[in-house]
């Protein structure tokens, strides 16, 4: 494919991501794009910006309507709570989250991983900083990733997603080496269809902070699963060592 | 870029620093026309009244996710409020199939609603800008984009729905959308 085509091609996908239309596929090699491609391309970083531009205008085409005053009302209310006595404090479970992040960061010989080219610089501060300013959110519901098959009991990760953002943490604190020429894919499903998301990962003493270019919002499920590398990965099953939670 | 994308830049640099003030203008400035897509999306108030609610408090919790060298504020905020409705539309989409399979795929259409919100002259002359360049496309090309954006719908979805070739479907999209970035310009 020459380079003009293959520039179409990106077009195309982009036109579909900035109006969020695409299906499972070309949304996963838009975020392949968006991750490896877009950043370092000028001519595409163009092409995106023009495109986010055009998405955001054609907002306009809806008719504004008075929204109701309990809109604001409950806003408020929002605000009130959030500036109150606890600022911004999340649920327990993603304070404690946040807390396990913290850590995690102090124990140090963290296996830090970013997915994300584009973000390769930040250390690990940053990344636990992100995912703990992330947990303030309301709208984020971090999930328990459950051991299945072979998958040593006590052992899991946690996941937590932005899909405002487009963004998916990973979290593990107590988790085993693979096996000898083995590593770890992390998987999202929807209906029963999964597609391998990011690189293969090991984990270090353990510890595990990954982030992740990716829009979760699409998906019903997550798995993590052991994989020989250089190998194609196996579909998820609980046939070997795995770990899986259901997403909101 | 114009007087009104400088104004909004100003207020989300307050709004970085925790300034209420300025979270409440943002929301007169954008609450209505955030409302009015978010029900034209869902085509339900108690829907779309909780997107714009959570889109405005995401905006909150989150000033830092608007880059301002991405472009322009409205544009970002639309978007996100567009996302979220498109989210929820699919959401209770994927809890009725699991229900009961929808035998008939119709677009959502927001309300027919009277046009009684005065808005900032910046919004009403671009959204003139807007509904004229959506006038020149084909009627297929807008149609397309129309399903997607308003509708909620994946290209497969709009395949299906049109009973046309998925490739035909981008090929569409692509086409709309390189006509709508001649015919509306990002504001410099």
């Amino acid at each position: 494919m020459s380079l003009e085509q293959e520039h179409e091609r990106i077009e195309e996908l982009l036109a579909g991501y900035t109006l969020r239309s695409l299906s499972d596929a070309d949304a996963v090699e838009a975020d392949r794009l968006l991750a490896d491609h877009v950043p370092s391309c000028p001519s595409c970083r163009q092409m995106l910006a023009d495109l986010r531009s055009v998405a955001g205008d054609l907002a306009l085409d809806a008719e504004p309507v008075s929204a109701p005053d309990l809109v604001w009302a409950r806003i408020r209310r929002r605000l009130e709570e959030d500036i109150g006595p606890s600022p911004r404090a999340g649920r327990g479970s993603s304070v404690a989250l946040a807390a396990g992040i913290v850590a995690l960061v102090a124990m140090g010989g963290l296996s830090f991983l970013s997915m994300n080219r584009a973000s390769q610089a930040e250390d690990e501060r940053t990344l636990a900083l992100e995912l703990i300013s992330l947990m303030r959110s309301p709208d984020v519901e971090p999930v328990s990733l459950d051991p299945q098959g072979e998958a040593p009991a006590g052992s899991g990760f946690v996941a937590a997603a932005a899909p405002d953002v487009r963004r998916l943490y990973l979290v593990a604190s107590v988790c085993p080496e693979p096996r000898p020429g083995h590593a770890y894919q992390l998987w999202l499903g929807r209906d029963g269809a999964f597609t391998p998301v990011g690189e293969m990962f090991v984990p270090s003493g353990g510890k595990v902070l990954i982030k992740l270019t990716v829009d979760v919002s699409r998906f019903d499920e997550v798995w993590i699963t052991e994989e020989r590398v250089g190998g194609p990965p196996a579909a998820p099953s609980t046939a070997g060592r795995s770990w899986r939670a259901e997403l909101a | 870029m114009s007087n009104d994308d400088l104004h909004d830049l100003g207020l989300h640099r307050r709004l970085s620093a925790g300034d209420r003030d300025a979270f409440e203008e943002l929301y007169r400035r954008y609450g209505d026309a955030a409302y009015g897509l978010a029900l034209r999306i869902t085509a339900q108030e108690a829907l779309a009244q909780e997107v714009v609610q959570d889109a405005f408090l995401a905006m909150w919790r989150a000033p830092e996710a608007f880059d301002p060298a991405r472009g322009a504020f409205r544009s970002f905020f639309l978007s996100l409020v567009h996302h979220r409705a498109v989210d929820a539309v699919r959401r209770e989409e994927r809890m009725r199939r699991r229900g009961e399979r929808a035998s008939n795929l119709e677009p959502v259409r927001g309300e027919d609603v009277a046009d009684d919100v005065v808005e900032g002259s910046y919004l009403a002359i671009r959204r003139k800008q807007v509904r004229e360049a959506l006038t020149t496309l084909p009627a297929e090309q807008r149609q397309v984009v129309e399903l997607a954006y308003f509708g909620g719908y994946t290209q497969s979805r709009i395949a299906e729905a049109l009973g046309i070739p998925l490739g035909t479907v981008k090929t569409r999209t692509l086409a709309a959308m390189r006509k709508l970035r001649r015919a509306l310009p990002a504001e410099e």
